[in-house]
């Protein structure tokens, strides 16, 4: 027995085991060769990726540290190491909370809409612009739409909140010339969310056309040519080519802006809204505000942001797998 | 009754104008090749027969209507593209009925088409299948099938085989030759490749610069270019043109002297152009031919012939010669033998074909 291992038969087969081994470390150590390698000749592309990094670091990472406190009973005093933890309290609590549980309907209805119309809405001015053949007037009005977006929040704001005032606004005005009484907008819950969702199409539809134009300037001209030729019209052009081409383009915005349903324009509604309408203005992230900065309920604030963004997490990896399961399109 | 009449046609981008003036009648059933150097105007061309592009000015009629005013799609007209132009969302199928569709062709109607043309050019397996997901030549394939469904008075080609690699273009271009004799559809073909050119077309139309330089048929020509542009752009390699002087017998070359049958006479002391194509010349002499003295610069095999890359004076040549299997007796060529009825002569100034009552 004990011949039979070490005999001519068995070494070559004992040999050809450790080589192979070898030759699996080496291909490892090669991996990691090769990255640094790759680092040592690619570090300038490095370089310039790392205030990213740094700036996800510091805003995104870092603060995950405190998340815990939505499970601890924080104290400033005590600090995030040492509070106590209580479990699940702080969510049992925000569930309990109908003021949060309204915030948490006003959160999913306003995005809702923003989605409805919001959504669609570039898209739309981004096929009409592309239907323009003035050039000079398709700047012009191109530059227009643009400009709410570079507008600040506090002053687009005070547009809409003069533009609707019951007293001077232009709304107002012209409801009073059609012989009606003033309409107080602002304080009546049922005009938010229509002004909301309006105030956003206005301020980011414009710029967020550039995408989809971007994308329609991508479409192979000769699609539109070798149409024109087999006889399709602007029209058919339009739902045939250009709609289709721009999908990919057009599911990615989506998947992209279904991460960000929970994340209302947070200023805007700050700046919007006021009691009389928290009915259907207050959002999740403004019902946090309140609780945790002037309220001073941290944890418990920290509890709800967790909530949000979990939220927000489950419903962008629906959507990426459904989109690429169904149209090969995915973030990721 | 003529396919496709262009007279005069002008093309102009605001003050510049790149075509300046064209006339060409393709006849029914007729494969007119464009051909000529990059921006020569082969496309703006065929653009404007499809109405893709304005007519500057000039009449453009198709089967003997005034189309000039005419929408594309009421030209009826098929246009396959360089890139091929095929709709990456839509399927082989749906590609090729996208143009019926349009044209609210009935649904079983435009089922038994596809299946006819998807048969004819072998597209049959494929018609499930995304462009993305097609060869070069499949995709070539499909472009020319969605042409082919609309059964046009006209089909019109722009470079169509440009993007394949060299074996699949000759192949592709047999392809194209035989559907068009079995179909028999008047077509204009546009290509910068002179073997296509020759290969394809019944008649080819050499352009240059907005014009056009010559119309024939390819042996046309190839044997009896007008001009030197023409003998410098078809055939491969081109034509070898030196400057020469006319004697009472032959012409000139250097110090050399090639007889020419013709009457030359007469003319001696005319500055020309003289050509001679690379594979005319032999290596002896074998009667009614003149020696003209080279210097060889390099021998490249080509497998049954090689080419010689010689000087002669100032002259960069290029000749052909048979291998016979070995090319170790080419190293030694001093000479090569110019035979007197097939030299080219050209006037020096204006670069046209000289025909001096042969
Ligand atoms: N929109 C345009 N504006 C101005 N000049 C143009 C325009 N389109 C084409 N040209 C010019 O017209 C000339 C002819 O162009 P064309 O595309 O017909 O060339 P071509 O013979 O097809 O060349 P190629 O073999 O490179 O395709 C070129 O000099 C080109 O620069
Ligand atoms: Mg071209």
């Amino acid at each position: 027995m004990v011949d039979e291992n070490t005999n001519a038969g068995g070494q070559p087969l004992e040999e050809a085991l450790i080589k192979a081994r070898e030759a699996q470390r080496r291909v490892t150590d090669g991996r990691w060769v090769r990255l640094f390698d790759h680092f040592k000749r690619e570090w300038q592309i490095y370089a310039m990726l790392l205030p990213t990094i740094i700036w996800f670091v510091v805003f995104l990472y870092k603060p995950m540290y405190g998340l815990q406190i939505a499970f601890k009973d924080y104290s400033i005093f005590r600090g995030v190491a040492d509070s106590p933890w209580i479990g699940w309290e702080h969510f049992q609590t925000l569930f309990a909370n109908d003021q949060f549980i309204r915030a948490v309907r006003n959160t999913i209805t306003i995005s809702f809409y923003n989605l409805l119309f919001g959504f669609p809405a570039p898209i739309i001015l981004a096929l009409m612009f592309n239907e323009v053949m003035h050039a000079t007037y398709k700047r012009t009005a191109q530059t227009i739409v643009y400009l709410p977006h570079f507008i600040s929040s506090v002053i687009i704001a005070g547009i809409v909140i003069t533009a609707f005032s019951p007293t001077a606004g232009i709304i107002n005005t012209f409801i009073g010339w059609l012989g009606f009484d003033p309409v107080y907008f602002l304080t009546q819950p049922q005009w938010f969310r229509p002004i909301f969702v309006g105030t956003g199409i206005w301020q980011e539809a414009g710029f967020g056309s550039i995408v989809f134009l971007a994308a329609i300037a991508g479409v192979n001209p000769s699609l539109y040519e070798s149409a024109v030729v087999d006889g399709a019209n602007r029209w058919q052009m339009m739902w045939k080519i250009t709609i289709p081409s721009i999908l990919p383009t057009i599911l990615i915005m989506l998947i992209i802006r279904i991460g960000n349903v929970m994340e209302v324009s947070f200023e805007l509604v700050i700046l919007l809204y006021q009691p009389s309408t928290y009915e259907t203005a207050d959002v999740v992230n403004t019902w946090i505000y309140r609780q945790g900065l002037q309220s001073g309920q941290y944890d418990l604030a920290a509890a709800a942001g967790l909530f949000n963004a979990v939220v927000a997490f489950v419903l962008v990896m629906t959507a990426n797998t459904l989109s690429r399961r169904f149209s090969r399109t995915s973030l990721w | 009754m003529s396919g496709v009449n262009l007279s005069g046609i002008v093309k102009a981008y605001g003050a510049l104008q790149v075509v300046h003036g064209i006339d060409l009648t393709v006849a029914e059933k007729e494969f007119v090749v464009l051909v000529g150097p990059s921006g020569c105007g082969k496309s703006t061309t065929l653009r404007m027969i499809a109405g893709l592009e304005e007519i500057t000015d000039g009449d453009l009629t198709i089967h003997d209507r005034r189309v000039n005013r005419v929408a594309p799609k009421d030209r009826d007209v098929a246009m396959v593209f360089q890139n091929y132009a095929l709709y990456p969302h839509l399927n082989v199928a749906d590609n090729m009925a996208f143009g019926l569709r349009i044209r609210k062709m009935p649904k079983a109607e435009i089922k038994t088409t596809i299946a006819d043309v998807a048969e004819i050019l072998g597209l049959t397996p494929y018609l499930d299948r995304r462009p993305a997901d097609l060869s070069g030549g499949q995709r070539q394939r499909v472009a020319m099938g969605r042409a082919i469904v609309r059964h046009p008075k006209v089909f019109l080609f722009d470079e169509p085989l440009s993007n394949l690699d060299a074996k699949l273009r000759t192949q592709m271009r047999a392809e194209i030759k035989r559907l068009h004799n079995r179909l028999g559809v008047t077509s204009v073909y546009v290509t910068h490749d002179q073997v296509e050119a020759m290969t394809l077309a019944d008649r080819i139309v050499v352009m240059n610069d907005g014009r056009i330089e010559q119309v024939g048929t390819p042996m046309e020509l190839f044997n009896n270019p007008a001009n030197t542009f023409v003998a410098g752009f078809l055939g491969s390699p081109p034509m070898n043109q030196m400057k020469g002087m006319l004697t009472e017998t032959g012409a000139k070359i250097g110090d050399a002297e090639i007889k020419i049958n013709g009457a030359v006479a007469g003319h001696a002391g005319r500055d020309v152009i003289v050509g001679i194509r690379p594979e005319h010349v032999t290596l002896s002499d074998e009667g009614q031919s003149s020696a003209l003295p080279i210097s060889l610069d390099l021998v490249e095999p080509l497998g049954s012939e090689a080419l010689l890359h010689a000087r002669h004076g100032e002259d960069t040549l290029v000749f052909k010669a048979d291998t016979n299997g070995d090319i170790a007796h080419l190293s030694g060529v001093g000479a090569v033998h110019v035979p007197s009825h097939l030299v080219k002569l050209f006037d020096a100034e204006t670069g046209r074909a000289l025909n001096l009552g042969t």
